[in-house]
């Protein structure tokens, strides 16, 4: 469709928004309400510009202007609202003209005229839609003479998120926000006209997406809490990275100031997360940013860890190492290790000739699928069985799903990136959840979006997809149907089938039997890249758990605590050598010779591979690690004692040695990252409890990180114990009560939260690194009450 | 009737006319006229089975479009065509929409309906529903009208019980039945598709169009809005036929109106007349006559710009295209008077107050300009406060609303404004200058 705005003619899709053609045009008008993602609704009127169009005669012929033998162009009245208006067949727009520079001019004033203008108290200045509009469309001075509008200004939405009502310039962006993107409605504007504001319902923002918004707040009026005048815009280093909190490999950008991480924002991915990521992932930073962190290496020296330099560490390493026979060293890398620390940790253990070495948490089962499905696949699904609790494993999936719901696929990119106005998104549009099926041994969060789903009794998973397969119940039959009939269908396996491979060989069999492709939830960000790079035991006996009962002698650990099992701890006593490299002090670390400082996952170069088979980069933030080092900057280190230039010494030499193997230059990832085919690893077999009265659940929060994340600890009362409320009474436990309990040998601290969503007779709780998602028993009579919930009359 | 085209008679455009005849309005102060037996016993409901048994749903469209009534909720847009814009029947549920909200200051003209003849307007909109093959009707009834409420509740009641709502009406397969439903005092629900919003739960702001409620009306599905008295009219050009209602009018706009008037006239009321009436005969033998010197009147509804009350302006025919070309409309025919002696600036001020007041917040003009910086404004010229440039402030701001907003609430609000800076420039000057209005301001509120 050709359009022209000024001087530029274009040629764009029938359905693309004016304002879109602006931009496309290299021309500029400003704007408030629309949002990339988000239905345009016209509200803030900024966006004004004159518009025209030629109109036919009865004949379908063009209406000719006399005077220049071209079709005559009809204006409208008045200028438009660019967003909101479509573009016609030889449309002209004029951005230019005194008319629209002065409706511009006037709605920028009257944004003004109720702001505060605190903006040097105002944690948005510097990064602010009004300031910079203000700047290039406002007059600089203000006719507005009276009092302006007062309001709260200090407004706790939630434990995450404050508002401040008077610098609100009520675009809606954070209101259609949870409508449209994760459903949730849970704000709302209250009041009206010039006493309208922002407010919520119930108390705090029930969501596990309600970040967000304070990214996409034009102004200072949405502040995340964690980083509340914490720092200026432009004091910040600005690191874009990618997420190592799940397997969706989602984008952000780290804000670090003098060498400190303040803040975390959603980057965009368009293949991705596009502009969105969860709360866990955006409020859990705070851990890193902990004055406990380990800063140097230590020595265990007469029964206590002393700090000592590199060389001394590694020097009584590698004297150690010399004594092992081949096989007798394990070496562990945490399943969000990148990877070229994988690949560090394989040249060592190839170097040291031993085959004990693994990445955990994993599953029983591959999580690389033969059929693998895209993000985009999932949000273009017609048909969606999702098998997991997938909101808390890789909330991003949850997200993408929503994006299916609403059956409108990603847009078209333009010259100027994401539309700004896709004029195809609209406020509360029917969700077509009859096409989401949801399967999970409790009631999980996306069940409340999904027209069909089914809470089947722990570890039956194998029955479960037998009736699918089988087309055995009516349910299992639809189900199996839909599937078939989609033209895309798309099956999300988590944690609860990939623990089980025969679960996870049916799962396989139904997709092949339905045409689906499968997206597997790794239990970590780069579970699917460790798996890939074959950063696996030689033989099932050399698997992670078996290095701790007693096939290793000596143990390096990468992020790793095993000895919060009471039981490991007393095996690992007997090691010759127990190296562990960590962020923090733990009950491991309490045993070890050897304590190394790590880096976190904001402060690392790397790739990691996401749930899709992306190849993502990892970029460092600026931050003080003291002497942290990657695992890669271990075997440097180790290296140099051993006087051997090991390969994967560094991120440079194991990008080298990738690029061989992967055809893929890992210093040059697009931003957006590559897909690359991937086969399933040999996966050895590890052993998975088939009984237990609890059940370790995934858990968008990280709950290893928990204690250190003060806000997200406020938000969620801590690590949760979830029950039936009639499994609680019996208990004798009540809501939030803080108890510490033994779980299969480890010491939890949780707080009681009963909840009708459990099913009875089971007990909920999340997952570790060191205990991941599977049954667990979990011992009553441990129960100590540490703190008892406060009764109030 | 088919040969008459060339000695039509001349339309009705005066009360005078002997012709004319209350029609719609008939009943409206009649003891006992809003009960079912009253209806039927002066031929209630016979439109309606007329309709359903003898008339195709498009030949009540077309006798509709035939008769050229005009939507009487303000914007005038003719109803037989809005009815022929619903989507072709395609098993989605479709609504008839009664906007019984009314709110504009100056207007009281559905009221009456609504309290004294509620099963004239369940008829028009069984007509409706059927016209354009929708089996649910709203009515949406503004929450200050409790008389109206109860009786329209009472008459849905009864007629439900009579067999005229329900299934199988007047014996055929058409149902249909009706959704009471009350506001609860915002002027903006007026708008359909805020008042669509309204009834679905939701806040009340207008919705982007396109989609219009035809295609995408209450809960996404097809949808018309009308006026009450638009459907109550239904009932007599059904009844009557199209040719009997044309033949009031002028070429641009056919059939009755209501017009209301109020302002210090000898018998403020709501009179039904034929369109192309003169706004003379309204103001001076209807209403018999200002009761005190009048300076302007307002055509149709606060949302109306005035008129100076001179000879050229009182002898204009009320039709649609008449008042626009003077610039203001024909609105809900809420005519006001406004005295000689009252300060136009303060009357302005509950103007904007009024519209400052109802503004829904949605669109940045509005809800800073119109809610707030308009009646700071004028509170302070009213307060003596004036000074040089305040007035062209006033103007400028108001060219930057007028036309700019999101819904026609605000240009409701400015362009009265306007329309009094133009008629009235030497009032504000003086109040600026002075420190004090040309008149002498009153309470507004008798204590
Ligand atoms: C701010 C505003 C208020 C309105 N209030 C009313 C009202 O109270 N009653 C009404 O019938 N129409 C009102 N309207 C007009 C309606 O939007 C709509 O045009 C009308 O109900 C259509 O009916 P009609 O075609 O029969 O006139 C209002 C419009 C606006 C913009
Ligand atoms: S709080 Fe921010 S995002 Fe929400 S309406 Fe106000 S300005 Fe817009
Ligand atoms: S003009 Fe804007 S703020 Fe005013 S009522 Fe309409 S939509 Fe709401
Ligand atoms: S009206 Fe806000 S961007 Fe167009």
């Amino acid at each position: 469709m050709k359009v022209k705005v000024n001087d530029v003619e274009l040629d764009l899709a029938p359905g693309t928004s004016a304002i879109d053609a602006v931009f496309a045009a290299g021309y500029d008008v400003p704007y408030f309400c629309s949002q990339e993602y988000m239905s345009p609704i016209g509200a803030c009127r900024m966006c004004l510009a004159v518009v025209g169009a030629p109109r036919k005669e009865r004949d379908g012929s063009w209406t000719m202007d006399e005077a220049t033998g071209q079709p005559k162009i009809f204006y409208f009245p008045n200028p438009m609202a660019t967003c909101t208006t479509a573009i016609m067949e030889g449309m002209v727009i004029d951005t230019l003209s005194d008319v629209t520079k002065k409706a511009q001019g006037g709605m920028m004033e009257m944004h003004l005229i109720n702001h505060p203008l605190d903006c040097p108290t105002c944690d948005k200045g510097g990064a602010c839609e009004l300031q910079d509009r203000a700047y290039e469309y406002g007059s600089g001075h203000s006719r507005f003479i009276f009092d302006k509008r007062h309001n709260e200004k200090h407004h706790a939405l939630s434990e995450l998120i404050t508002l401040d009502r008077e610098r609100c310039i009520h675009c809606k962006r954070c209101v259609r926000y949870f409508e449209e993107v994760p459903g949730d409605e849970v704000l709302d504007f209250i009041e009206r006209g010039g006493h309208t504001f922002i407010g919520t319902v119930e108390e705090g923002l029930p969501s596990n997406f309600s970040g967000n918004i304070t990214d996409i707040c034009p102004v200072g009026a949405l502040l995340d809490t964690t980083s509340r005048f914490r720092g200026r815009n432009w004091e910040y280093d600005h690191t874009r990275s990618t997420s190592l909190d799940d397997a969706s490999g989602s984008a952000i950008t780290i804000d670090a100031r003098t060498g400190r991480i303040e803040r975390i924002k959603a980057a965009l991915n368009t293949q991705v997360n596009k502009n969105w990521i969860d709360d866990g992932t955006r409020f859990g930073h705070e851990y890193a940013a902990s004055s406990d962190r380990i800063k140097t290496p230590m020595l265990r020296k007469n029964g206590k860890l002393e700090p000592v330099t590199w060389e001394e560490a590694t020097l009584f390493i590698s004297e150690k190492l010399k004594k092992l026979s081949d096989n007798q060293l394990g070496i562990a890398l945490r399943s969000d290790a990148t990877l070229e620390e994988g690949v560090a940790a394989k040249s060592l253990a190839e170097y040291l000739k031993t085959g004990q070495i693994d990445h955990y948490p994993r599953y029983a089962s591959s999580v690389i699928s033969a059929n693998p499905a895209s993000f985009n696949d999932l949000a273009t699904a017609g048909a969606i069985f999702v098998m997991a609790d997938a909101t808390e494993e890789v909330p991003m999936v949850d997200l993408r799903i929503k994006d299916a719901l609403k059956g409108v696929t990603p847009p078209t990119l333009m010259a100027h990136g994401v539309p700004i106005a896709d004029l195809r998104l609209k406020e509360r549009m029917p969700r077509k959840t009859n096409i989401l099926s949801v399967a999970a041994p409790y009631r999980v969060d996306l069940m409340k979006y999904a027209a069909h789903s089914m809470v089947y009794p722990t570890g039956t998973e194998v029955e479960v997809l037998k009736q699918i397969i089988d087309a055995s119940t009516d349910a299992g039959k639809a189900l199996k149907e839909s599937l078939s009939a989609a033209e895309k269908a798309v099956i999300v396996l988590g944690a609860f089938v990939l623990n089980s491979a025969e679960a996870s060989k049916l799962a396989d069999d139904l997709a092949k039997a339905t045409g689906a492709k499968v997206m597997k939830l790794g239990a970590m960000a780069n579970s699917f890249g460790l798996e890939s790079q074959d950063v696996l035991p030689a033989k099932a006996d050399y698997s992670y758990p078996n290095m701790l009962s007693g096939s290793a002698k000596a143990l390096i650990v990468s992020g790793l605590n095993p000895a919060q099992n009471a039981e490991v701890a007393q095996a690992l006593l007997k090691l010759e050598l127990l190296v562990v490299h960590d962020l923090f002090e733990n009950e491991t670390t309490a045993l070890a010779h050897v304590v190394l400082p790590a880096k976190s996952g904001y402060e690392k170069e790397g790739t990691v591979v996401n749930l899709e088979g992306r190849y993502l980069n990892v970029n460092p933030a600026p931050v003080d690690g003291g002497q942290a080092v990657d695992f890669t900057g271990f075997v440097k280190e180790l290296g140099d004692a051993l006087n051997e230039r090991l390969e994967g010494r560094s991120v440079r030499s194991a990008r080298r040695l990738l690029k061989k193997s992967l055809e893929l230059d890992l210093s040059e990832l697009p931003l957006e990252g590559t897909i690359a085919s991937a086969k399933a690893g040999k996966v050895a077999g590890l052993k998975t409890n088939t009984s237990g009265n609890a059940l370790l659940v995934p858990s968008m929060v990280r709950s290893e990180y928990l204690n250190r994340n003060a806000h997200l600890f406020a938000s969620t009362g801590g690590n949760a114990l979830r029950l039936h409320p009639a499994d609680a009474a019996s208990h004798n436990l009540s809501a939030h009560d803080v108890i510490s309990v033994s779980v299969g040998g480890f010491k939890r601290r949780l707080s009681v939260q009963p909840s009708e969503s459990v099913p009875e007779g089971m007990m909920l709780l999340p997952a570790l690194p060191d205990q991941p998602v599977g049954l667990v028993q979990l011992d009553l009579n441990s129960i100590k009450k540490e703190q008892v919930a406060l009764e109030v009359a | 009737m088919s040969d008459a085209v060339a000695e039509k008679p001349k339309a009705i455009t005066s009360r005078h006319d002997p012709r004319f005849e209350v029609t719609l309005y008939k009943y409206i102060g009649v003891e006992n006229s809003h009960t079912l037996e009253f209806y039927q016993s002066h031929g209630g409901y016979e439109s309606a089975k007329k309709a359903i048994t003898s008339m195709k749903p498009v030949d009540v469209v077309e006798e509709m479009k035939k008769s050229g009534i005009r939507g009487r909720g303000g914007a005038g847009f003719p109803t037989g065509l809005k009815w022929s814009f619903m989507p072709p029947v395609d098993g989605r549920q479709r609504y008839i929409v009664c906007n019984a909200d009314e709110s504009e200051p100056g207007s009281c003209k559905d009221r009456y309906v609504l309290e004294d003849d509620p099963h004239q307007l369940i008829e028009g909109m069984i007509i409706a529903g059927y016209a354009i093959s929708a089996t649910k009707g709203v009515l949406y009834i503004r929450g200050e009208y409790y008389l109206g409420y109860e009786r329209l509740y009472k008459a849905i009641q009864d007629a439900k019980a009579a067999g005229l709502l329900g299934k199988n009406l007047f014996g055929t397969d058409f149902e249909y039945e009706i959704i009471l439903h009350r506001g609860a005092g915002a002027y903006i629900c007026g708008e359909e598709s805020a008042l669509m919003n309204s009834f679905e739960g939701f806040r009340a702001n207008p919705r982007l169009k396109p989609p219009f409620p035809a295609q995408a009306g209450v809960y996404s599905l097809p949808t018309t809005v009308n006026n009450v008295t638009s459907l109550a009219s239904a009932v007599h050009i059904i009844g009557k036929g199209a040719d009997w209602f044309s033949g009031m009018g002028t070429d641009d706009s056919k059939g009755f109106h209501h017009v209301q008037v109020s302002g210090p006239a000898k018998r403020r009321g709501v009179y039904e007349v034929p369109m192309g009436i003169s706004y003379r005969e309204i103001i001076f033998d209807l209403a018999g006559g200002p009761t005190e010197e009048v300076k302007a009147f307002i055509p149709g509804g606060s949302s109306c710009p005035m008129f100076p009350f001179t000879d050229q302006y009182l002898d204009m025919p009320m039709e649609y295209a008449s008042v626009a070309k003077a610039g203001s409309m024909l609105g809900t025919g809420g005519i006001m008077l406004i005295p000689q002696n009252k300060c136009m600036v303060d009357a302005l001020y509950n103007v904007v107050r009024f519209y400052a007041h109802e503004s829904c917040g949605k669109c940045t003009p509005c809800r800073e300009g119109v809610s707030t910086w308009l009646p700071s404004m004028y509170k302070k010229m009213l307060a003596g406060l004036g000074e040089k440039g305040d007035l062209e402030l006033l103007e400028d701001v108001s060219s930057n609303i007028r036309g700019r907003s999101f819904c026609p609430l605000a240009d409701a609000c400015i362009m009265p404004v306007q329309a009094s800076i133009k008629h009235f420039r030497p009032e504000y000057e003086y109040i600026i200058e002075h420190g004090k209005s040309m008149y002498p301001r009153q309470s507004r509120w008798a204590d």
